[in-house]
């Protein structure tokens, strides 16, 4: 492509991928630091959910389609994998594409009606999903476990080789955040992540060159799916016992908070927001409820200061800085930021 | 044979007409320019073209093709291109980007002859390339009307609909803008346009159709349809 990559505070677009898989390399060794398990577990946790933050991360920051029921397209991925371990004695790796194809899917027959929708609506729409899922898991009986959920007892193994300890499954995550993280930028840095942010843009003006609005809008909720299904399987067998609430409204609206708190249209905004929501209560001693409140605290802060996430917020401060030292001239296009 | 032939055309919102039966042709090479004062149907005339509203009744034929009713993104990758009143970009994204994104659905219609093929040459056509990197959504008003002409064209349209392109121009600008459009026919692509400003439409249209209350009253040649007297009376208010 003869297209001109412009340069942003990241260096080039690619250079916050690099930087981004060399912390995951790092992160890896944080075992052989003597962590503590407990420690260990949150991260892992925190890994999980990076995953699906990535995906919505194409669906929110690219597109500008916000979901409140994404837990569910997780759930989805979470109950495949136990389902086809309990019937059919498929393992972690054969669940791994069905359960991506399974929540992809499932996004597509919510997102063709709910998507006809726009804004609001369609973020209620989401919501209501999410509960909708969680009540036919608490009554789908023998086959969903009902309210008790499921135990998954198949071992998780890479090449014959058993992945039985913390510290295995921990560096498992990081390498699916490192292809989650890959597969985002991938999106964000192609044509078709072009197209996407062309909607988000002007739906209109994006009609009106030739851009079918709705299938990329289905599609994009589809995509978004893929990762949700990725990480549903990676928590099954984390947690090797999943139950309704996990995948109800309240994990999602989780989700939406830490791709907020992070920043959604840079590469770094996932990762960031899933390692901050899930360490803050662990950093200052807080119990649930408090910790809540401390969510809310800082939810309000970020849309009210920084629209773009702790880590636009950072971005941006570092191009002030350097600006007032190189007198930059006044418009060079931020955007490439939010595709770093 | 016309490229674009419109039958009969009506659009009802609730308990407005605002059109009300309209026919009419665009020939292939022509600009064609419509004008009416404002409520006329106009802009309705252009969204139930290109998608944006679908009509109450009559029919859109598009070098053969029955296009009534068919979404935005098909009227446009069908090669019928628009530009918005209110001078529409991406914002967030940069002017190069805007483009870029405009020239890669457009469904390789042209493939061999059309004259601008990368972004680049999009924005050295409408004088545009120095702000290629700039932020798209802060730009002057004048740099906007461009960028919107600029990304139409990436589109490779054989026939563009332009609404009130001149709107909030200075002189200068509406000039630059009319040599532009001038040298459409000529890559193959005709012209509609819309404008409240005659001396812009004298210069661009030698067919003026007009229309009133979303019905066609007049149709013809510039000169001899500015010099009707029912043009003159509902239009212009009885003198030019």
């Amino acid at each position: 492509m003869m297209f001109h990559e412009t340069t942003n505070v990241l260096g080039r677009p690619s250079a916050a991928l690099g930087a981004i898989l060399v912390l995951v390399a790092v992160l890896a060794f944080v075992p052989e630091a003597g962590v503590s398990s407990r420690i260990i577990s949150l991260a892992i946790t925190a890994a999980i959910n990076v995953v699906v933050l990535y995906g919505l991360s194409v669906l929110f920051g690219q597109t500008g389609i916000l979901s409140l029921g994404h837990a569910a397209l997780v759930g989805v991925g979470a109950y495949t994998a136990a389902i086809l371990a309990r019937d059919f004695g498929i393992g972690f790796w054969g669940a791994l594409p069905i359960a991506a194809v399974l929540s992809g899917l499932l996004a597509i027959v919510v997102g063709f009606p709910s998507l006809r929708v726009s804004g609001h609506h369609f973020v209620i729409l989401t919501f209501a999903l999410g509960q909708l899922f969680t009540i036919f898991l608490t009554n789908g009986g023998a086959f969903t476990g009902g309210a008790t959920g499921l135990d998954l007892q198949l071992p998780t193994s890479v090449l014959g080789l058993p992945l039985d300890s913390l510290a295995a499954f921990y560096r498992l995550s990081l390498l699916f955040v490192a292809l989650a993280a890959v597969a985002a930028w991938g999106v964000a840095n192609s044509r078709y992540g072009r197209t996407l942010r062309a909607v988000r843009e002007n739906e209109k003006l994006a009609g009106s060159i030739g851009i079918s609005v709705g299938r990329q809008k289905v599609g994009a909720f589809a995509v978004s799916g893929l990762f949700a299904g990725v990480s549903g399987v990676l928590m099954a067998y984390f947690l090797r016992h999943i139950a309704p609430n996990q995948f109800a409204s309240f994990p999602s609206i989780y989700l939406a908070l830490m791709l907020m708190i992070g920043g959604a249209r840079l590469l770094f905004g996932p990762l960031a927001g899933g390692i901050l929501v899930s360490f803050l209560p662990e950093i200052f001693n807080l119990d649930p409820v408090e910790s809540r409140i401390l969510y809310g605290v800082c939810l309000i802060a970020v849309i009210l200061l920084l629209p773009q996430g702790v880590v636009g917020g950072l971005a941006e401060l570092w191009q002030r800085l350097t600006a007032t030292r190189h007198a930059n001239p006044a418009a060079v296009a931020p955007h490439t930021i939010s595709e770093a | 044979m016309p490229a674009l032939r419109i039958d009969g055309l009506r659009k009802q919102f609730g308990g407005v007409k605002a059109l009300n039966g309209v026919d009419l042709t665009i020939g292939e090479g022509e600009i064609l320019g419509v004008v009416g004062p404002n409520g006329s149907g106009k802009t309705t005339l252009f969204n139930v073209v290109t998608g944006l509203h679908k009509p109450t009744a009559g029919s859109v034929t598009w070098g053969g093709t029955d296009m009534t009713g068919l979404p935005a993104h098909a009227v446009s990758r069908a090669g019928i291109g628009h530009t918005f009143q209110q001078a529409m970009c991406f914002p967030g994204l940069s002017v190069l980007e805007n483009v870029l994104i405009a020239t890669e659905h457009h469904g390789n219609r042209r493939a061999g002859d059309y004259p601008w093929t990368t972004p680049v040459e999009l924005l050295d056509f409408v004088g545009l390339s120095p702000l290629r990197d700039a932020v798209a959504g802060p730009l002057p008003f004048g740099s906007l009307r461009l960028l919107g002409l600029a990304m139409a064209l990436a589109a490779r349209p054989a026939l563009l609909l332009l609404d009130e392109p001149g709107a909030g121009l200075n002189d200068k600008e509406t000039a630059a803008l009319a040599g532009l459009v001038k040298q459409l026919p000529g890559q193959g692509i005709s012209v509609c346009v819309i404008d409240h400003d005659m001396t812009l439409m004298r210069a661009l249209c030698p067919r003026l159709a007009v229309l009133d209350f979303g019905t066609k009253i007049a149709d013809g040649p510039t000169a001899a349809v500015l010099a009707d007297p029912k043009v003159l009376e509902v239009y212009l208010g009885g003198e030019l």
